[in-house]
């Protein structure tokens, strides 16, 4: 185990030095996506407002609830998509690589760093039209809000371990990749993303608390909506990032030299 | 000081090693290594007992028929592949040229190719945009070196390729089959610079099943066969001044 995480630390480091790669890579990655579009990067942007328009139209309750919804779908959908984002692409990460994996002697984590930066520069997009959804709609701004904040930067230090798991995972078990794209659309509806919790009984209740992506979710939502810090939620959070960064640690200690050989 | 030395080299390809929820398939062996095992354990292997030294200025062509193991080697003397079992140590600055496409993203431009091939060698922008012109002028790209890489043929990435990989000063250079593609005018041109670049101290491993190539170029001979050496011969012939005719 200690050789494990050695090696780990090792695979990180190195991919760490070579900053520059990955930082490259990332961008070339956006820019290929958007190449030849009108609006480039800005589609984010749109298609996130339109999601949430979609939601807030379709779902919005009546009454004195009305008012923080739009809030509330904006955050969840932000976490969301970005988690979904991340892990759906995690999966086929190595065998979309393939080829600099055979061809050059890059650490494996440069490619988890390079999605990472990828998934983070997309999501500021995404921030972007929340932050002016929270502002037209939302409960003033105040201090609680940093909580928020904080809850976003956890959410991007575990992001490298989310992707080196699921990443080994999609190497090891190809079968995975379609059983993480079907579990991540069924996911968003055992998600509180756009359903409230408001301690009624039945399935939402399970879905609620028994959900991990629930407090990932929550860390970033309860303190611009409730104005306090959510110190359960960070709790689990906190604890649950660690599980996953131990497990990444070892994987790639363990398992690095051999992902070559069976993608 | 620059030097490669092998002991006891053996790699072994495992088949099967996925999990997967299909049921396993049977697969049909080429003319290459040897298959062994059967069902879930089957494996190739694709190495065997390989050892050897290589010292400054040494020119190593490896040759033998296909599946012989000869991109396995370069792949494990680059360090893409861990060795099953023995010791491979090497001293020098490594760059190698695989398969033209490896290692290139097509919808980026020649030009800024060179610059990611330069930052995951490990230079920083700046040297890499000192030596920009001249790997340009070498691969003798002109004006489409502003244009994407998959608008290439063949000859034009491997032009691209070698120009990049021998201008960032590498101390060994391993090449896989690569040199066809492109013309006359550039493998002559392609040969000096390996020259320089053995006569700089280096080391060139060329596996190739061209013997034109391998004799104008190497002063050594490795045989592989079924992934074991047959021969390891020093080449008899002087190469002092020959012009390369391929
Ligand atoms: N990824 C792989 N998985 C399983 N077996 C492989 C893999 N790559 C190569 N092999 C096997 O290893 C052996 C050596 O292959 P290698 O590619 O090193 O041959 P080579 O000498 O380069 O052949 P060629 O002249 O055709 O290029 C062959 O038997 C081949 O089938
Ligand atoms: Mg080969």
């Amino acid at each position: 185990m200690i050789a494990a995480l050695n090696g780990a630390f090792d695979d990180i480091s190195r991919a760490i030095r070579l900053h520059r790669v990955w930082i490259a890579l990332a961008h070339e990655d956006i820019g290929d996506q958007h190449r030849r579009t009108t609006l480039g990067p800005l589609w984010l942007l749109v298609n996130y407002v339109a999601f949430v328009g979609t939601f807030v139209f379709v779902f919005q309750p009546a009454g004195k609830d009305a008012a923080g919804y739009a809030a509330y779908v904006a955050i969840g959908l932000l976490v969301w998509f970005y988690l979904m984002e991340v892990m759906s692409l995690s999966v086929s990460l190595f065998q979309r690589e393939e080829s600099f994996i055979e061809g050059t002697t890059l650490p494996l984590f440069v490619y988890v760093l390079r999605l990472a930066l990828q998934s983070a520069i997309r999501a500021g997009y995404a921030i972007a039209g929340c932050l002016v959804i929270l502002l037209l709609s939302g409960p003033p701004v105040a201090s609680p809000w940093l909580w928020s904040v904080a809850g976003l930067l956890l959410i991007l230090l575990v992001t490298p371990a989310m992707i080196t798991v699921f990443a080994f995972l999609g190497a090891f078990f190809p079968d995975s990749q379609f059983i993480v794209g079907n579990l991540l659309r069924v996911g968003m509806f055992f998600t509180p993303v756009f359903w409230v919790y408001k301690g009624q009984e039945g399935i939402q209740r399970y879905a609620y608390h028994w959900n991990p992506f629930t407090y990932f979710l929550e860390i970033v939502r309860l303190p611009i909506l409730n104005g306090e810090l959510p110190a359960h939620a960070f709790g689990v959070t906190i604890i649950m990032s660690l599980a996953i960064w131990m497990i990444a640690l070892l994987l790639l200690g363990r398992y690095r030299k051999q992902v070559i050989f069976i993608i | 000081m620059v030097s490669i030395k092998l002991h006891n080299v053996s790699l072994v390809y495992k088949l099967h090693e996925k999990l997967t929820l299909s049921a396993p398939d049977r697969r049909v062996g080429g003319p290459g290594g040897r298959i062994e095992g059967s069902g879930r354990k089957q494996f190739v292997q694709a190495l065997d007992g390989i050892s050897f030294e290589l010292k400054a200025g040494d020119r190593l062509g490896l040759v033998g028929p296909n599946g012989a193991g000869k991109t396995t080697l370069l792949k494990v003397l680059y360090g893409i592949y861990e060795p099953s079992g023995g010791s491979v140590a090497i001293e020098g600055k490594v760059d190698a040229l695989f398969n033209i496409n490896i290692g290139f993203r097509r919808e980026a431009t020649g030009r800024r190719n060179i610059v990611l091939r330069g930052l995951i060698s490990g230079w920083t922008e700046a040297e890499i945009e000192e030596k920009m012109e001249d790997i340009i002028a070498f691969s003798e790209l002109g004006d489409f070196i502003d244009l994407p890489f998959k608008a290439y043929s063949q000859g034009m990435a491997a032009r691209l390729a070698f120009s990049a990989a021998t201008a960032l000063d590498p101390e060994i250079l391993l090449m896989d089959e690569w040199i066809g593609a492109g013309d006359a005018s550039f493998q002559d041109k392609a040969k000096r610079r390996m020259d320089e670049l053995a006569e700089k101290a280096g080391i060139i491993v060329l596996a190739s099943h061209s013997e034109a190539l391998i004799q104008s170029v190497c002063t050594k001979r490795m045989t592989l066969r079924s992934g074991r050496i047959e021969s390891f011969t020093t080449e008899p012939t002087k190469r002092a001044g020959k012009p390369a005719k391929l």
